[in-house]
């Protein structure tokens, strides 16, 4: 270089500071999601991403539409109010596209199945039905036996 | 009947049996702060023209550089999804303390960058002109292509190199001090959250940068057989003893003060003080390393010794406290992650050696700055004005 | 005269001081019933910037009707691909005895719980099952402490994330007093309860309501006058999970025993 001032380094430092000021302003418009909320803070297709998960569960009236007369049956029953789905698994399981793809069975008929809500704990509600394996009906009961070689699932008063 | 208020077993929350933030959160701070601190030194000459810390000023700034280089690379190691790190600078979220790092350290590297490159600018035009080829096409782009050196831009560049400082110290603090901020506005975490947290971490933060300085100093000496200043050392020991008294007072300051006001914070903090952090806090941060620090610079500082004891004794000084900070930061980070959000029950911590949070990944991050800057050192005289000891 | 215009001054003070009090009593009294009730979540919205006019969604929990079956925190695995050892919600049993409290939540209440230490049970004054989930808060320390903008509050009160943004940093885990989000270990990033929001704009219930055998979880909007949820927050008798926080939750719980923390 001829005759540089004692500038020139300087304003080189300058240019190429700015040029990546530019640049970095640039990247940064490109880079920012077009859907973000600049107010809340989000970017806004993130709800129609959370909104397109798809259902694992159906809720009980979705199993009327292939089951009307159990459905029907059961409302009369004392588990009515019970989810089907959570003794039977969920819907996503049992049903995709409209087609069955596996038997929607109770996932265990072991004692566990109904002790694990009937089981007396400390902690649930005095007036929610609970047993320990000494229920006085009971006094003839063989080692081991389960629940439902006497009682009904959907129904289980004695 | 007693009162009814203990818990009697360790309950743990079942979302919080990870401690989420390990070793690389541990190190990011520790390496920030020896940033800050190694500026500080710096700009004890360049701004406050503090003429005894002359010989360590730009050797200051380039260890605060090589620290720099590798900030970032612990949180990269930490988050899960590292490819994703650039949308600090695309969305930053400006509530969060964490959003100002991006802009913070970038910004804060080039006003490093650029310090340094005033500095050594005239080794570089010498070199540009005394190479040929592939190197001198280096030098040269170091240069921005400018390969004379007016007489006029020394003075200019000292000018600038001066302003450059004094933005940098104020800089070189928010770049520490938001971490300090970062736990302590976590009102969730009993351990983290004090309005002290901030400045514990920033003082620490010199105590740390002084320290690392100190040996590294000897080091480079001792390696390159060169004569040791050992009227700068015992001053920079001094304000090396001064500055953790400070730092040591302020721990202390946020120990009582929780333990005096015994709320709710207390409850769960003296059960992790006497339990999992009992070696490393009471023993470790506040103990027996606090006390033999003070104690060795204290005889270092305060005795008429100018020489080889004295070097010895800064020495010993300085790596307790390297280590004291090291622990401060373990404790801060791990520590308030060991207490449940149960308020009931304290979480254990798993040390890793490999892993991305290993140790081992730890050890070698942590030893690229000094590796660095030993590669630097092989083309800049560091500890050499470019062109003579002139002023 | 003078005395006469001296009583009636007084009187008419006395009858002004007295309209005064009633007046701040009557304010007092509506504003310390209407207030809590219709506007709990309100109250504190700080980050809320953006409220819907058409739902504002709230959750409560009885805490007397939880028999700690677990069913809603398998479902809500089932419906979110909750990993194993994290939780979106689950369920705490609070044991109060004459010495103190048990609280335990084996695997988050997944498979139920098992009957107490006998020794426990003798010494036990009351239990309860308490479920657990994201409080979904008015004023959410997570969504301040997000550095990018991956989690956020919604118009009508969800607080979700992101995944296409969230970086994996956990500021949020930490900043949550609820220990109400973690870091999916498959997905690497921030996850927590996400109210079934994906359930909720197809007109269903999230998976744990649904399930619920016994009315302990409810789901509602605040917006229906009519809906459940309304009526209970009127009654006043509601209250959020660390309160000291200022986090402004808008899950309420219902005789929640004051041991639950």
């Amino acid at each position: 270089m001829i005759n540089p001032s004692p500038w020139s380094h300087l304003y080189r430092l300058g240019i190429l500071l700015g040029a990546a000021f530019v640049a970095f302003l640039v990247i940064k418009a490109l880079a920012t999601p077009p859907s973000w909320n600049h107010e809340a803070w989000y970017r806004g297709d993130a709800l129609i991403d959370m909104a397109s998960q798809p259902l694992a569960h159906g809720a009980n009236e979705s199993c009327r539409d292939c089951h009307e007369d159990a459905v029907k049956k059961v409302k009369k029953l004392k588990h009515k109010k019970l989810s089907c789905e959570g003794c039977h698994g969920a819907l996503a399981d049992h049903v995709q596209d409209g087609d069955k793809i596996a038997d929607a069975k109770v996932i265990t008929e072991s004692r566990r199945q109904c002790l694990n809500c009937h089981a007396e704990l400390i902690g649930k509600p005095k007036d929610f039905p609970q047993f320990t394996m000494a229920v006085n009906k009971h006094k003839t009961i063989e080692e081991g036996a389960v629940c439902l070689k006497c009682h009904d699932a959907h129904d289980p008063t004695p | 009947m007693a009162p009814p208020h203990e818990a009697l077993v360790n309950y743990v929350f079942p979302n919080d049996v990870h401690v989420w933030w390990s070793l690389m959160i541990v190190i990011y701070p520790y390496i920030t702060g020896l940033i800050a601190g190694a500026f500080v030194v710096s700009a004890l000459y360049h701004v406050l023209n503090l003429k005894q810390f002359k010989p360590i000023a730009n050797f200051a700034l380039v260890t605060a550089f090589c620290f720099g280089l590798f900030a970032g690379m612990p949180l990269l190691f930490h988050l899960g999804q590292p490819q994703r790190a650039f949308e600090i600078y695309i969305t930053p979220h400006t509530t969060s303390a964490m959003s100002v790092f991006g802009y913070v350290y970038g910004g804060y590297m080039i006003v490093l960058t650029i310090e340094l490159w005033l500095i050594y600018r005239k080794h570089f035009v010498r070199k540009a002109n005394e190479t040929t080829g592939l190197e001198r096409l280096i030098w040269s782009a170091l240069c921005l292509g400018v390969n004379t050196y007016h007489p006029d831009s020394e003075k200019l560049d000292h000018r600038l190199a001066r302003i450059l400082a004094g933005i940098g110290i104020p800089w070189a603090c928010l770049l520490h001090g938001y971490v300090g901020f970062i736990f302590g506005s976590v009102k969730a975490i009993s351990w983290w959250a004090t309005a002290l947290q901030p400045i514990i971490f920033l003082s620490s933060a010199i105590v740390s940068g002084i320290a690392v300085l100190l040996v590294m100093y000897t080091v480079v000496k001792w390696t390159s057989r060169a004569p040791y200043d050992y009227t700068m050392l015992k001053s920079l020991a001094a304000i090396l003893w001064a500055a953790f008294i400070v730092d040591w007072a302020l721990e202390i300051l946020e120990l009582v003060h929780v333990w005096y006001q015994d709320s709710h914070e207390w409850e769960v903090i003296r059960p992790l003080l006497q339990g999992p952090l009992y070696v490393s806090y009471v023993w470790g941060q506040v103990g027996i390393v606090s006390v033999a620090a003070t104690l060795v610079l204290g005889v270092a500082v305060l005795g008429k010794g100018n020489g080889k004891g004295m070097l010895y004794l800064v020495n010993v000084g300085s790596v307790l406290l390297l280590i004291q900070v090291l622990l401060m930061r373990f404790n801060v980070v791990v520590g308030g992650q060991l207490i449940s959000k149960s308020g009931r029950g304290f979480v254990d911590f798993h040390w890793e050696f490999l892993g991305r949070e290993g140790l081992l990944a730890a050890l070698v991050l942590f030893s690229m700055p000094f590796i660095t800057y030993y590669v630097i050192s092989r083309f800049i005289p560091i500890f050499d004005q470019p062109a003579g000891q002139a002023k | 005269m003078a005395t006469s215009e001296s009583s009636e001054t007084s009187s008419d003070q006395d009858s002004r001081r007295r309209f005064l009090k009633y007046a701040a009593s009557g304010a007092a009294t509506i504003l310390m019933v209407y207030i809590p009730g219709a506007t709990a979540g309100h109250r504190y919205s700080r980050i809320w910037k953006q409220r819907s006019k058409e739902h504002q969604w709230a959750y409560i929990i009885d805490a007397d009707k939880c028999i700690g079956w677990g069913g809603c925190v398998r479902a809500c695995k089932r419906e979110n691909n909750v990993p194993d050892g994290v939780f979106r919600t689950w369920i705490e049993r609070y044991i109060v005895t004459e010495d103190g409290v048990y609280v335990d939540s084996p695997n988050g209440g997944l498979g139920g719980f098992h009957q107490a230490d006998p020794e426990i049970q003798k010494k036990t004054l009351y239990a309860r099952f308490i479920p657990k989930m994201c409080n979904h808060c008015a004023n959410p320390p997570c969504v301040q402490v997000c550095p990018v903008g991956a989690t956020y509050k919604t118009p009508e009160g969800f607080v979700l994330i992101d995944h296409d943004h969230c970086l994996g940093c956990a500021y949020c885990v930490q900043a949550c007093p609820y220990s109400a989000r973690f870091i999916n270990p498959v997905l690497k990033k921030s996850d927590k309860c996400s109210w079934c929001y994906h359930r909720i704009k197809k007109g269903k219930l999230p998976a744990c309501v649904e399930a619920c055998p016994t009315g302990a979880r409810k789901f509602g909007d605040l917006n229906d006058p009519e809906s459940e949820v309304s009526e209970i927050l009127r009654e006043g008798k509601w209250s959020v999970l660390k309160p000291h926080m200022h986090t402004g939750p808008t899950c309420f719980y219902v005789e929640l025993p004051k041991e639950v923390v």
